[in-house]
């Protein structure tokens, strides 16, 4: 099996499969009888813009795309689905960075035109948004409240809360206050067979079994969130962002294990090497990172003003101490801005190098992160391949990223091969494949890697359970081939009239 | 009932759970043995003793991380950990004799969830013997991790009745560097004062490792004054902690306290009590409590409440004859809440009157599929094979 890269996803788009789940005008019309003729797209150029998501190097063309606007629309095309055994891959702003929102052949179901925030609730700090809220609008939503939303991936002007709950996503602050999972109270979930189920207690404690643990990050596998209830943060009285600007990678690499033994939880910990700072000081994105630097630590702390100088103080130190240049703290808003900035644009600003984007988003245990970035130098270097490090170094959750060019078959092989090393050395290490992106497509090749066969016939029973054909998102998460008979599996229930 | 021998790892678990899918024998999951007297009456035909299980596997202080074997007490965590000023901030309920094993597979969780969630929110994965004997091993040991799908969550609250958990990989935290616990004297009729700190917790920019509202049976009960008390564990460096101190002090006439009151909180309840949590939005939590620590306190029994997650737990005393266990009946019936209601501990006698905690259908067909033959714990959780 290829993958990872351009390997296997070259330019070209491949050939749609061609199956049971062909697109028929039956289909297309009657979908177009629910949701309106404008938003079923069924020709090959209108379906272009969505053959690939947030991870270049694949294309996919889906057999058709059909657009609810509601939550009524959306229950009657999934029945319709299930009606007909259509298979289909849900989708929210397409960002993902693991190919999990590509269909093949297969139908796409956008959730994006369902964007309602049902409701604020500032007293009990939480919120009941659609699946197609972007991320940063709700934290903007709940700023007149004193309130925001915590989990801030990257992309997070454009990314979906549906998306960060298929993903359970995670972004540069979920250091101190958690991932996905850790912020979202309830989901009412729409199941490929179109029963609709609330997992998770919106009012109270959840008991039994933590179904709604299983659905966040179940990458659209189990089915579609209608809508989510989330968990507001109270806006931090006040926050200070620090720039280190190290000679050495070790030296920063350092610095992250001293800041994180010292007991200090930074809101966050970021991690940017020479390639990096590049890149993005070459970009629009640029943010006054010191190019000559091998490596920067971007660091924030934040929380009530009393001892919060206190904590930036020693956070400093111990940046000095493991041998920074210069530590600069942001000067106001706006400067923070800017230093945030590019961080966040770090992907676009590589994406912008070459045709191709590698991504990958391992995580080793803290205490190896110096060990493991001088072995992806070294395999780097071997393999030819300049590799470009940004990530969540508080977390371990690094993001070894290669642009190169799709189109020259000797480089994708280089940086295909590289990469393999790179995952093989986490893995080792005691970590894992993904943290943050999802599995999807592109880490599928991993999986046997990291779980046994019995874990993962587990994991296929699991998804069973919520879709019992197979028919949400198929392909995707766990390889077919370990998806055995299990002991336990019980019939399809039936679906509802 | 017979006891199976005591397995020493995994693989000797796997080969009893086999067993016990071939002769149809259902088994009891025993760890540490605190928690026998929780959840529904369990009919099994064999004990599987895991306490052998124990040990702490892996523990790298700058990773903050800790794998053990489910077998590991709470206590021999929070000695290892400690040495290294770490700590796992779970605290559950109960004595710390519990294990890792049980507080994960029960869901438990004590004052520090305040601040630091739930069993969910600690684990990074865990090996897990399923009841068809299949060995699995979920999640890992980062603290980061989307890769498949989440088993781990799935086991966690799940009473054993999915799986048998073998060993837990856990997040721990450091311990704060000041870390100081302060009694509020909270005036006025009991709604006003939950009131009145619910609305102190959302409006300071302070975030208490803990706060806990006691009723003045439990005040008593736990050594300190015989009224209403907020007790506030504030952690953090000096200047902070100091600086919350003066906010809290806003409240209501404040005391410092020894740390041991949380020790003696959470093993507060006497042998044969009845533990019920109920649940509610924060905002209507003001109701609820006065409502709940009335019926509670005429009947003996105390109170408190998680202000930030919005549950009130009432523990009444042992009803030892069958007079109690029909009162206790109608006292149960009072209990009630609009947002969620878990009953950790109940004479037999009573469990019937408790709904199932799955009716639904996913739920049972993830039952069906984990453990079809229902093998392990039966009825644990009112539900059937």
């Amino acid at each position: 099996m290829s993958t990872t890269v351009g390997a296997s996803g070259s330019s070209t788009s491949s050939v749609p499969a061609r199956g049971a789940s062909h697109p028929d005008d039956g289909l297309a019309r009657a979908l177009a009888a629910i949701v309106g003729e404008r938003r079923v797209l069924e020709r090959p150029g209108e379906l272009r813009a969505y053959e690939s998501d947030g991870l270049p190097g694949y294309q996919q063309r889906p057999s058709l795309a059909v657009f609810p606007g509601t939550r009524d629309e959306t229950i009657a095309v999934v029945r319709l689905f299930a009606e007909r055994g259509v298979r289909y891959v849900p989708r929210g702003a397409g960002t993902g960075l693991s190919g999990g929102a590509l269909a093949d052949g297969v139908v796409l179901l956008g959730l994006h035109r369902l964007r309602e925030i049902i409701s604020i609730d500032p007293d009990n700090r939480r919120a009941v948004v659609e699946p197609g809220v972007v991320n940063f609008s709700l934290s903007r939503a709940a700023a007149p409240y004193g309130l925001y939303y915590a989990p801030d991936p990257s992309s997070q002007t454009a990314c979906t809360i549906g998306g960060n709950v298929a993903e359970n996503a995670g972004g540069p602050h979920c250091l101190k206050y958690g991932v996905t999972l850790n912020h979202v109270l309830a989901v009412t979930a729409l199941l490929p067979s179109g029963e609709v189920v609330t997992l998770g207690n919106p009012h109270g404690e959840m008991e039994g079994y933590d179904l709604l643990g299983a659905f966040v990050g179940s990458e659209g596998c189990f089915g579609i969130a209608l809508d989510v209830t989330v968990r507001l943060e109270p806006l931090p009285q006040a926050v200070c962002t620090l720039l280190a600007d190290f000679p050495t990678v070790h030296g920063a690499a350092e610095a992250v294990s001293a800041i994180i033994a010292s007991g200090i939880v930074p809101a966050a910990l970021e991690l940017m090497d020479a390639p990096t700072i590049q890149a993005v000081e070459a970009s629009i994105y640029a943010a006054g990172y010191p190019t000559d630097a091998a490596a920067i630590l971007l660091i924030e702390v934040d929380g009530p003003s009393a001892g919060l100088d206190e904590d930036a103080a020693r956070v400093s130190r111990f940046c000095t101490e493991a041998g920074a240049r210069a530590v600069r703290v942001a000067t106001d808003a706006a400067d923070r801005m800017r230093l945030w900035q590019g961080r966040k644009k770090a992907f676009g600003a590589m994406g912008r190098l070459a045709s191709h984007l590698a991504v990958q988003d391992a995580v080793v245990p803290r205490t190896r992160l110096p060990d493991i970035l001088a072995t992806i130098e070294r395999i780097g270097r071997r393999h030819g391949v300049r590799v470009c490090n940004v990530f969540h170094a508080g977390d371990g959750n690094l993001h070894p990223n290669v642009a190169y060019d799709g189109g020259n078959a000797e480089e994708a092989a280089r940086v295909h091969d590289a990469m393999g090393e790179i995952m093989n050395a986490c893995i080792a290490a005691g970590g894992t494949i993904t943290g943050e992106h999802g599995i999807g497509l592109d880490k599928l090749p991993y999986m046997d890697r990291l779980f046994t066969p019995e874990t993962l016939a587990a994991m296929c029973a699991l998804r069973s359970v919520f879709d019992p054909e197979q028919r949400s998102n198929p392909g995707k998460v766990v390889p077919v081939h370990s998806c055995r008979e299990w002991h336990g599996t019980p019939a399809a229930r039936a679906r509802p009239a | 009932m017979s006891t199976v021998a005591p397995p020493l790892d995994a693989l000797a678990v796997a080969a009893a759970i086999r067993d016990a899918n071939a002769t149809r024998t259902s088994l009891r999951l025993v760890g540490g043995g605190t928690w026998l007297d929780a959840g529904r009456p369990v009919h099994a035909g064999a004990t599987l003793d895991l306490s052998s299980l124990r040990g702490v596997v892996q523990y790298e202080p700058g990773d903050f991380t800790l794998t053990a074997r489910a077998g590991t007490t709470l206590a021999e965590i929070a000695g290892v950990t400690g040495r290294a000023g770490q700590w796992l901030t779970l605290q559950p309920h109960g004595s710390l004799d519990g294990t890792i094993g049980a507080t994960i597979a029960t869901a438990s969780w004590g004052p520090l969830a305040s601040a630091y969630g739930t069993p969910r929110d600690h684990l990074l994965g865990c090996e897990v013997v399923t009841g068809s004997g299949e060995t699995v091993r979920a999640g890992g040991r980062v603290v980061k991790n989307v890769a498949g799908f989440d088993l781990s969550r799935l086991m966690t609250g799940a009473w054993g009745t999915l799986g048998v958990i073998t060993e837990v990989t856990v997040r721990l935290r450091a311990r704060p560097e000041a870390d100081r616990t302060f009694a509020v004297a909270l005036e006025g009729p009991d709604e006003r004062a939950c009131d009145d700190a619910m609305r102190w917790l959302r409006a300071t920019p302070y975030r208490p490792l803990a706060a806990e509202l006691c009723s003045a049976a439990m005040s008593d009960r736990i050594g300190l004054e015989r009224r209403t008390l907020l007790l506030v564990r504030l952690g953090g460096n000096e200047e902070l902690v100091r600086s919350a101190e003066r906010a809290v002090a806003e409240l209501g006439t404040t005391a410092g306290v020894d740390a041991a009151v949380w020790d003696r909180l959470r093993e507060s309840e006497p042998p044969g009590a009845t533990v019920v949590r109920l649940g509610s939005l924060p905002t209507e939590l003001g109701a609820l409590w006065a409502r709940v620590t009335r019926i509670v306190g005429a009947r003996g029994g105390a109170s408190h409440a998680t202000l930030t997650r919005g549950v009130v737990r009432c523990i009444l005393p042992a009803a030892p004859t069958s007079e109690s266990i029909e009162e206790l009946r109608g006292i149960m019936k009072e209990l009630h809440a609009r947002g969620s209601r878990i009953v950790e501990r109940l004479p037999d006698a009573l469990w019937a009157d408790v709904p199932s905690t799955f009716s639904d259908p996913l739920s049972r067909d993830v039952y069906r599929t984990f453990d079809p033959n229902g093998v392990l714990n039966p009825g644990i959780l009112g539900h059937s094979a």
